[in-house]
C-alpha cells in the first residue's frame, strides 16, 4: 500500500500534463496566500505539471455559495468548523481523506495527524492560533501579559481592535471572568453564559474598534489606532518579523483551531483536488509552510521536521501556536459546536450590538 | 520459661503482622485499581448518556433551531428513564432500592454482608441510567457503593486477615471517593469518618495505599479533569470568619430541611399506591418540567456550580427560587426511587446558597468582603458536610481541590459551625438518619448499635432438663438430682413452653403434679431479642436459664444463661478492640 501511494503522483502527473485548464484553490489573501504559494503551491505544480489558479475570499460559507459554482472552485482552505457547517449545507464533497494523505515512514496517519483531523468533507493541515497582540510602543512600562488585561481599560488604556463576530471574543470574555478554560463552551451552552460573556464584553464596549478584514488588525495596530487587537497568530509575527512593526502577541488564552483542506461540491475535477490535497498536507509541505508563517503543521511528523525561517533568522517552531513556552492557558476550538452555534452566537452578538445604538 | 514463651509469641507476632502488611497492601492496590476503573467508567457512561440523550447543555444548544426536539426531549428523558429505573428495580433487584453509602456504613459498622451482589450492579446501572437522563441526584454516593462492592469481593480472597470484609470495603470506598474528587487525602479520611468510624493501624496503611492507588489512576493515568477549579486571592477582611461562621449556621437549616425531605418523601413515596414505574416516572416527569423554566435543575449542574462563583452570574431571587427547586426535586426524585446520591444536590444547594448570602452581604454597603467565590464555596461545604456527616472530608476536599489555604480555613469555619448545629437538631448525617429507620442508631457508637444488631437467640443451648406437665414432682426432683440440675423447663407435648421450676423449690412440694405447680414465666427472650435488650433484662434476673420462646407458636428454642450472654458480649466488645486496635 505504502509504495503505491508513494507512485500515485507520478500517474496522475502524466495523466495532468493534457490537461491545459488550472485547479483552482481558493486561500484567504495576505502573508498567508504568498506562503502557501512558495511552500505548497509552486512546488506542487512542479511535481505534477498542474497548474494552480489561486482565488482569495473571506472565509464564509456564504462566499463558497455565491462564488463557487461561477468561477469554477476545486480546493478551499477553511477554518474547521465553517467546514463542518460547509459540509452539512451541501457545499462541500465528501472524500476519504484518510486514503488521501500520504503517510509518514510507518506511522499510521492517525496517529500521525492531530485529534480529528479526518472529516466528513475535511482534512486539517495546520494549526493557528487566534489571540490578542498590542502595540509595544502603547505601553512603555508594565505590559499586558494576560487575557484578563485585554478586558482591563484602566490599566491598560487604549482602543481595543475586536473582529465584527461573536467568535473568540466571546470565550476570552468568560476566561477574564475567571471560568476555567476547560468549562468555557460548557458555560457558553447555556444562555445564562452567554450573558456573562456579553456583560463583560460591555465593560469595554466603548474602547472597540471593530474590524472585517483579517488583514485589519496589523494595520490598525502599526498605525498607532488601537493599542490592542485580536487577530491571527500568523499575521502577527509577519507583521513583527517581515515588516519590523512593532507588534507582539499575549499566547495567554489563545484559541486554537484548525485550518483544513475541503472540496467545492463545483469541482469537476475531483481526482486532481484529491491529489492535491494529499501533496499539500505532506509533512515537507507543511513544514516548509510553517517556516514562512508561524501555523504549525497538523501532524506530528511535520512538526517535527519545522526548522529555521528561509533568510536563516528565527527558528520558527518556538513561534507555533502549540509551542511550550506559550503557558498553559489554551483553548481548543470546539468546531462542532461552532458549526452548529453559529446562527444563535450570531443572532445574540446582533442584538447585543444593536443596544448599544439605543 | 515465661519469657521464652512470650518472646515466641512475639516473634510469631510480627512475622504475622509482616504477613498481613504485605498481604493488605497489595489487596490495597488491587481494590484502589479496580475501583477507579470502575468509578470512571461509571462517570464516563452517565456523561455519555447525557450528550446522547440531550442533557447535557453543551449538546443541546447545537439543536437550538429545533424548539420542539428540546422540549419533547426535556419532558419526556427524565420521565422515560425514571419509568425504566423503576421497571429495574421491581424486576431485577431483590433489594428493590437503590443502594448507596448507608448500606456500606451498616455493613461495615454491624459487621454484615452488603447487599446482594446482584442488587448492587442493578443499583449501579439504575443510577447511571438516573443521571444520564438527568434525574436530580448526585454521583457520589453510587460511586461509594461501587466501590464498597468491588472492595468485597476482594475479601474473598482467601487470605486470612481479621476483619478482611470491612478493611476492603473501607479501600474501596477510599478508591472511589479519591478518585471521583481527584483528592486522596479525602478518600483516606471519608473511608475513616464515614465508614470505619474509628480509626486503626490495620485499616488504615491500605486504605492509603488504596486511595493512592485510586489518585494515581485517575490523574497520572488516565488526567481526569478536577471537579473544581476555582482561583482565590485570600480572605481580606478577618470579620469576614464571623461570616462565615454564620453562613455555617444557615447552612445547617438548609441542609437539615434538605435531609428532612429527602426521609419525608421516600416516607410519601411509601404510601402511594402507584406501581415504582409510575412513581419514578413521574419524579422524572417533574424534574423535565421545572428544567423548561429553570434549565439549570438538569442533571448534576456542573454548570451552576461555575456560574455560583461569578458575581452577577444570578439574581438574588433566581438563586432563592433555584435553592428551592433543587431541595424539592431532589427529595422527589431520591425519595421516589431514582439511584443516585445526595452528596453533588447538596453540593449545588450549599454554592447557590453560599452565593445567595454573598448577595445579602454585598447588598449591604459598608460590609467590605473578599468576592462572592469564598462565600460560595464555604455554603457549598457547609451544607454538603452534615449531610454525609463528614466534616474532615470536606474540609480536605476543598483543600485538595483549591490547593489554598485561605479558602480551606474559610471552609473549615463555615463546616464546622453547620455540622455543630446540623448534629443538634437533626443527628449526624443522612445515612445515620436513613439506618435508623432501619432500626439501627448509630448514635452512641457501633457497640450498642452491634449489639442491637445480635440476636440473643443465636446462643441458646438445648442443654437443659425438661418435664412434661403430667409427670410427678418427685420423679422430677429424682431426676435432677441425678443429673445435678439446678432449673427445669416444663413443656408440653407439643413442645410448647409452659414455665419453669427451680430445684429448690419443687423438694418443697410434696405429691403433686408438674401442672398443678408450674408458674407462668418470669422473664422469656423470643427469637427477636437483642443482644442489647438482653443484657438489659438480665441485669436485674435473679435467675439463671432464661427462656427463649418463639413468639408465633410458643415452641422453646433454648434456653440463654447469664454466662453465655456476657461471654457473648465479651467476646463482641473484643472483636470490636481488635479491629481498632490491630497493629498495622
Amino acid at each position: 500500500m505504502h509504495p503505491v501511494r508513494l507512485a500515485l503522483p507520478l500517474v496522475f502527473a502524466s495523466v495532468s500534463f493534457a490537461q491545459c485548464e488550472p485547479l483552482t484553490v481558493v486561500s484567504w489573501g495576505g502573508p498567508y496566500q504568498q506562503a502557501q504559494s512558495e511552500a505548497i503551491f509552486k512546488p506542487f505544480t512542479e511535481a505534477t505539471g498542474i497548474e494552480i489558479k489561486v482565488l482569495s475570499y473571506d472565509g464564509s460559507i456564504e462566499s463558497i455559495n455565491e462564488r463557487a459554482v461561477a468561477e469554477n472552485w476545486d480546493v478551499v482552505d477553511m477554518v474547521e468548523d465553517r467546514a463542518i457547517a460547509g459540509c452539512e449545507a451541501g457545499f462541500l464533497l465528501p472524500f476519504d481523506a484518510e486514503e488521501i494523505v500520504l503517510q509518514d515512514q510507518a506511522v499510521p496517519v492517525r496517529q500521525d495527524f492531530v485529534e480529528g483531523a479526518f472529516r466528513e468533507c475535511s482534512v486539517a493541515q495546520n494549526v493557528f492560533a487566534t489571540v490578542v497582540a498590542f502595540n509595544v510602543r502603547s505601553y512603555p512600562g508594565i505590559k499586558p501579559t494576560r487575557m484578563e488585561d485585554f478586558f482591563d481599560v484602566e490599566a491598560f488604556p487604549g482602543k481595543r481592535a475586536v473582529q465584527k463576530s461573536p467568535d473568540a471574543i466571546l470565550e476570552w470574555a468568560l476566561l477574564a471572568e475567571g471560568v476555567p478554560a476547560r468549562q468555557v463552551y460548557d458555560l457558553l451552552s447555556t444562555d445564562r453564559g452567554l450573558k456573562l460573556a456579553l456583560r463583560k464584553l460591555s465593560e469595554i464596549r466603548d474602547h472597540i474598534v471593530w474590524w472585517d478584514d483579517v488583514a485589519d488588525p496589523v494595520q490598525l495596530l502599526a498605525n498607532g489606532d488601537v493599542s490592542m487587537s485580536t487577530g491571527y497568530n500568523g499575521r502577527f509575527f509577519s507583521a513583527a518579523s517581515n515588516d519590523m512593526l512593532p507588534i507582539t502577541i499575549i499566547w495567554d488564552g489563545r484559541l486554537i483551531g484548525h485550518e483544513v483542506w475541503a472540496i467545492s461540491n463545483a469541482s469537476g475535477r475531483i481526482a486532481d483536488a484529491e491529489l492535491f490535497i494529499g501533496f499539500a498536507t505532506a509533512p515537507e509541505q507543511l513544514a516548509a509552510l510553517a517556516e514562512l508563517i508561524p501555523y504549525g503543521p497538523a501532524r506530528r511528523s511535520g512538526q517535527l521536521r519545522v526548522g529555521l525561517k528561509p533568510d536563516g533568522t528565527i527558528p520558527m517552531r518556538d513561534h507555533l501556536p502549540n509551542a511550550p513556552q506559550h503557558g498553559e492557558r489554551f483553548l481548543t476550538r470546539d468546531t462542532v459546536w461552532y458549526a452548529h452555534t453559529r446562527d444563535l452566537r450570531d443572532r445574540r452578538f446582533q442584538a447585543w450590538l444593536n443596544e448599544k445604538q439605543d | 520459661m515465661t519469657e521464652r514463651k512470650n518472646r515466641e509469641s512475639r516473634t510469631q507476632g510480627e512475622g504475622g503482622a509482616f504477613y498481613r502488611i504485605v498481604t493488605l497492601c497489595l489487596m490495597a492496590v488491587l481494590v484502589g485499581f479496580a475501583v477507579s476503573l470502575a468509578s470512571i467508567a461509571f462517570v464516563d457512561s452517565f456523561a455519555w448518556l447525557n450528550r446522547a440523550l440531550l442533557i447535557s447543555p453543551r449538546i443541546r444548544v447545537q439543536y437550538e433551531s429545533n424548539p420542539m426536539l428540546l422540549v419533547t426531549a426535556t419532558l419526556l428523558v427524565p420521565a422515560l428513564g425514571g419509568v425504566v429505573v423503576g421497571a429495574m428495580f421491581s424486576w431485577l433487584s431483590r433489594e428493590r432500592r437503590s443502594l448507596g453509602p448507608a448500606d456500606v456504613v451498616r455493613a461495615a459498622q454491624l459487621n454484615l454482608p452488603l447487599p446482594d451482589f446482584r442488587s448492587g450492579i442493578v443499583s449501579t446501572l439504575a443510577a447511571v441510567l438516573s443521571l444520564g437522563s438527568g434525574a436530580s441526584v448526585g454521583q457520589y454516593g453510587p460511586i461509594v457503593y461501587l466501590g464498597a462492592m468491588v472492595g468485597r469481593a476482594a475479601a474473598y480472597l482467601r487470605i486470612r486477615i481479621q476483619a478482611l470484609p470491612t478493611i476492603a470495603i473501607a479501600c474501596g470506598v477510599a478508591a472511589a471517593i479519591s478518585t471521583a474528587f481527584n483528592a486522596p487525602i479525602a478518600g483516606l479520611v471519608f473511608a475513616h469518618e464515614v465508614i470505619l468510624r474509628h480509626y486503626s493501624m490495620q485499616a488504615f496503611a491500605p486504605t492509603t495505599v488504596a486511595s493512592a492507588t485510586g489518585y494515581v489512576v485517575a490523574n497520572v493515568m488516565f488526567d481526569r479533569p478536577a471537579l473544581f477549579l476555582v482561583s482565590f486571592s485570600g480572605v481580606g477582611h478577618s470579620h469576614e470568619f464571623i461570616l462565615f461562621a454564620l453562613l455555617g449556621v444557615i447552612s445547617a437549616g438548609i441542609a437539615a430541611i434538605f435531609m428532612k425531605m429527602i426521609l419525608q418523601s421516600a416516607a410519601l413515596a411509601a404510601r402511594t399506591r402507584l406501581h415504582a414505574t409510575l412513581r419514578t416516572g413521574f419524579a422524572g416527569l417533574a424534574v423535565g418540567v421545572a428544567a423548561l423554566w429553570l434549565p439549570d435543575v438538569l442533571g448534576i449542574g456542573t454548570e451552576a456550580l461555575r456560574f455560583a462563583t461569578i458575581e452577577g452570574a444570578f439574581s438574588s431571587l433566581e438563586l432563592l427560587v433555584l435553592v428551592a427547586a433543587k431541595i424539592f426535586l431532589t427529595a422527589l426524585c431520591i425519595g421516589f426511587g431514582f439511584a443516585g446520591g445526595v452528596f453533588s444536590p447538596a453540593l449545588l444547594i450549599g454554592i447557590l446558597s453560599g452565593a445567595l448570602f454573598w448577595t445579602m452581604i454585598d447588598s449591604v454597603q459598608f460590609v467590605p468582603h473578599s468576592g462572592i467565590a469564598a462565600y460560595a464555596i464555604c455554603g457549598m461545604m457547609a451544607v454538603a458536610s452534615p449531610v454525609i456527616g463528614a466534616p474532615l472530608t470536606v474540609i480536605l476536599i476543598v483543600f485538595e481541590l483549591t490547593r489554598n489555604y485561605d479558602l480551606t480555613i474559610a471552609a473549615m469555619v463555615a463546616v464546622v459551625f453547620s455540622n455543630l448545629v446540623s448534629y443538634r437538631i437533626v443527628g449526624r448525617s443522612l445515612f445515620d438518619l436513613q439506618l435508623e429507620r432501619q432500626g439501627i442508631d448509630l448514635s452512641t457508637g457501633r457497640d450498642k448499635a452491634r449489639l442491637d444488631a445480635m440476636r440473643v437467640s443465636e446462643h441458646a443451648t438445648g442443654d437443659y432438663a425438661r418435664a412434661g406437665p403430667d409427670e410427678w414432682v418427685a420423679d422430677v426432683n429424682a431426676r435432677l438430682d441425678r443429673g445435678n440440675w439446678k432449673e427445669v423447663y416444663v413443656l408440653d407435648v407439643e413442645e410448647r413452653y409452659l414455665g419453669k421450676l427451680r430445684h429448690e423449690e419443687l423438694t418443697a412440694f410434696g405429691n403433686a403434679r408438674i401442672s398443678e405447680v408450674v408458674v407462668p414465666p418470669e422473664l422469656e427472650f423470643n427469637e427477636r431479642t437483642s443482644m442489647r435488650e438482653a443484657l438489659e433484662a438480665l441485669g436485674s434476673y435473679a435467675g439463671d436459664g432464661v427462656p427463649v420462646v418463639l413468639s408465633n407458636d410458643r415452641r422453646l428454642l433454648g434456653i440463654v444463661t447469664k454466662a453465655s450472654v456476657i461471654r457473648a458480649y465479651l467476646g463482641e466488645v473484643d472483636s470490636i478492640r481488635a479491629e481498632e486496635n490491630a497493629p498495622g
